[in-house]
């Protein structure tokens, strides 16, 4: 065999290993996006060919499932989160990067441990202390619990980008007259743009898929769209159309924020792991 | 107006000293080059004169304040990096008006004076580029332009011809001395290549491991060093130095070889310097001494013979036209008007 001819066989070889691997993940995905527009009679059917139905869109939006509701909570939770976790993980990811602080490794460290901890052994006590002081059952405290949650990931994510700013931009701000204010808002910031946007999108999506938590915290006026998804259990068994719709519901966003963010997820996650 | 005063300056990191208790008068519209070998401590002097990085001790004066715990961007200096240190998210007019603008200039002002800094620097037409678009050594004058938008007290250059290729790198040196003579600013600029030194200065501070050795024009660098290592480190090719011993008015190497006469007492133990444009080059026999030639090299402008006498070798500089051959002995006498003599345990220059 020729370089060239193996080259071939190998190339041949990784394509087909990649399309198995797509075809397994993708299978569940291409049998709930079916169904989803499938009525109740044909969904138990492997039918390729069916007539499809907008149907069930609208029957999730309806009583008794009131979809609507927790598309707004988990839409509100969510930015919140977002809004919220992205300025305090910058300023903590700064000062990190930027400056010699006391016990700035163990702090580090036990930023980057609270994510280890399972979130079941810790979620009794959120439950306790929720219902202590009112915050069951209420987007605030699924805000609270989702800050938590993803702070730690963005400060870990958005230093990496800052550490990658050079130094010497930065002094050569100060030479030129800036304040430490005007040297984060005029270099630091633009500079770590598409590291700040990278972050907000994955902390999105984390507080978007975030399950457990909002299991345990919510019943009925913060429920969220994960949660959402067991109103299809219904005595007739599985609603599998409705879960379906709903399914692709939830899923929607995501595929346009990985569209968005593909550009940037490389250089998100290698630009920290440089230094 | 600013003269730039340094007293009893240190910097320790630990136990490291990286500047040791200098002190250092730069006079108002001096061009004053920091000149020494790597890690000497030439970029620390600067940033602290800067004010990036605090002084373990003693003080700083720019003008008549003393500005110790003002912050950078009160010194009101300029500074080009080594690395450039640009704004890679701004074009490079954005670049050069940044200091103006963040400083509240009016609006008006700006634009006429960043085009007249970027022609200064020949960077007219690429005022709509990004940094990244540009050649190392366009880069190199987007930061200088950056600097001379504004007429600051200090202008503080470090290094900044180091990553242009050899070519370029004499074309901005000249640039360089011009826009100094013509923006009479006092100029702080740290380098390690003599030749910068030699030609921008007004006077040179040539510095080792924290200290400086000497401070002076560079003819007095040059021609008057005030200790073996001033005498290594200026010229190029460096000073000869050649260990020996003084009998009767005569200096002769370790091995015995009679080298020239020179007008000092007997001593035992003596490093005699001596440049390869002072010993001239004859025929066999013609000279003080005759030596046989380790290695000839012909540069074009000039042929360097390398000789031995004894064990140890010297450089002498020969016509352009000499044309010899490795082993040919040749004959060899030193300019006795250039000698110099140095202690080698203290270091220190023998004045004769
Ligand atoms: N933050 C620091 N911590 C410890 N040591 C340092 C620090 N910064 C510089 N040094 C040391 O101080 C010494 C002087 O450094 P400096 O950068 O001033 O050298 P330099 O003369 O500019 O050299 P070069 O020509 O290579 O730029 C060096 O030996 C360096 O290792
Ligand atoms: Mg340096």
């Amino acid at each position: 065999m020729t370089g060239k001819q193996r080259k071939q066989v190998w190339n041949a070889v990784q394509l087909t290993l990649i399309m198995i691997a797509t075809f397994i993940m993708l299978v569940p995905i291409v049998w709930i996006f079916l169904a989803a527009f499938k009525t109740h009679v044909d969904v138990y059917q492997l039918k390729l060919f069916f007539t499809p139905t907008l149907e069930n869109f609208s029957t999730v939006f309806d009583d008794p499932y009131r979809l609507g509701e927790k598309l707004f909570n988990s839409t509100i939770v969510a930015l919140v989160t977002v809004i919220f976790a992205i300025p305090i993980a910058t300023c903590a990811a700064y000062s990190f990067s930027r400056f010699r602080l006391r016990g700035e490794t163990t702090m580090l460290v036990m930023i980057l441990a609270t994510q280890f901890v399972p979130a079941v052994v810790i979620i009794l006590p959120f439950f306790v202390m929720f219902r202590d002081v009112g915050l069951l059952d209420t987007r605030l405290g699924l805000i609270l619990v989702n800050l938590a949650i993803v702070m730690p990931f963005a400060i870990w994510m958005i230093k990496g980008f800052i550490d990658g700013i050079p130094m010497d931009t930065e002094e050569a701000a100060m030479v030129d007259g800036s304040s430490r204010l005007q040297v984060i808002w005029n270099i630091v910031l633009p500079m770590a743009a598409p590291g700040l946007l990278t972050a907000a999108i994955f902390c999105f999506i984390i507080a978007w898929n975030e399950f457990l938590f909002a299991l345990i915290l919510t019943n009925k006026n913060a429920v969220t769209l994960p949660i959402g998804l067991a109103l299809f259990k219904g005595e007739e068994g599985d609603l599998w159309n409705l879960l379906s719709a709903a399914g692709i519901i939830i899923m929607a966003p995501m595929f346009v924020l990985a569209l968005l963010i593909r550009k940037y997820f490389v250089q998100g996650m290698t630009m920290g792991a440089v230094r | 107006m600013a003269e730039v005063i340094l007293k009893n300056l240190s910097k320790r990191w630990g136990d490291f000293v990286g500047v040791d208790n200098q002190s250092l008068d730069i006079h108002d519209k001096e061009f004053l080059v920091l000149l020494g070998p790597s890690g000497c401590g030439k970029t620390t002097t600067m940033r602290m004169i800067a004010g990036l990085e605090e002084p373990t001790s003693g003080e700083i004066w720019i003008g008549e304040r003393q500005v110790n715990d003002d912050l950078p961007k009160d010194r009101d200096v300029a500074m080009v990096f080594q690395n450039y240190g640009l704004y890679p998210h701004m074009t490079i007019f954005d670049n050069i008006a940044y200091p103006l603008k963040v400083r509240g200039t009016p609006k008006a002002e700006i634009r006429p004076r960043v085009e007249r800094a970027a022609a200064q620097v020949e960077l007219t037409q690429f005022l709509d580029r990004k940094p990244k678009a540009l050649s190392g050594g366009q880069r190199q004058r987007v930061a200088l332009a950056r600097a001379i938008v504004r007429t600051p007290k200090v202008f503080l250059m470090d290094e900044p011809l180091s990553n242009l290729d050899a070519k370029l790198r004499v074309t901005m040196r000249a640039e360089l001395k011009h826009l100094s003579r013509e923006l009479k600013v006092t100029t702080v600029y740290v380098t390690h290549d003599q030749i910068e030194a030699m030609t921008l200065a007004d006077r040179v501070a040539v510095m080792k491991h924290g200290i400086i050795q000497q401070l002076g024009t560079p003819d007095e660098i040059y021609n008057d060093p005030a200790n073996l290592f001033v005498a290594g480190f200026i010229g190029s090719p460096a000073m000869n130095l050649v260990r020996g011993r003084i009998e009767g008015g005569q200096f002769l190497t370790e091995d015995g070889v009679k080298l020239s006469p020179i007008a000092s007492e007997d001593r035992s133990e003596v490093v005699l310097g001596v440049r390869a444009d002072d010993i001239n080059v004859h025929e066999a026999g013609e000279g003080d001494i005759d030596a046989p030639i380790y290695a000839f090299e012909n540069t074009g402008e000039a042929s360097f013979l390398t000789v031995e006498w004894g064990d140890q070798r010297v450089i002498a500089r020969g016509d352009r036209h000499l044309r010899k051959d490795q082993d040919d002995v040749v004959g060899l006498s030193l300019n006795p008007d250039h000698l110099y003599l140095f202690d080698p345990n203290t270091e220190k220059r023998i004045r004769l």
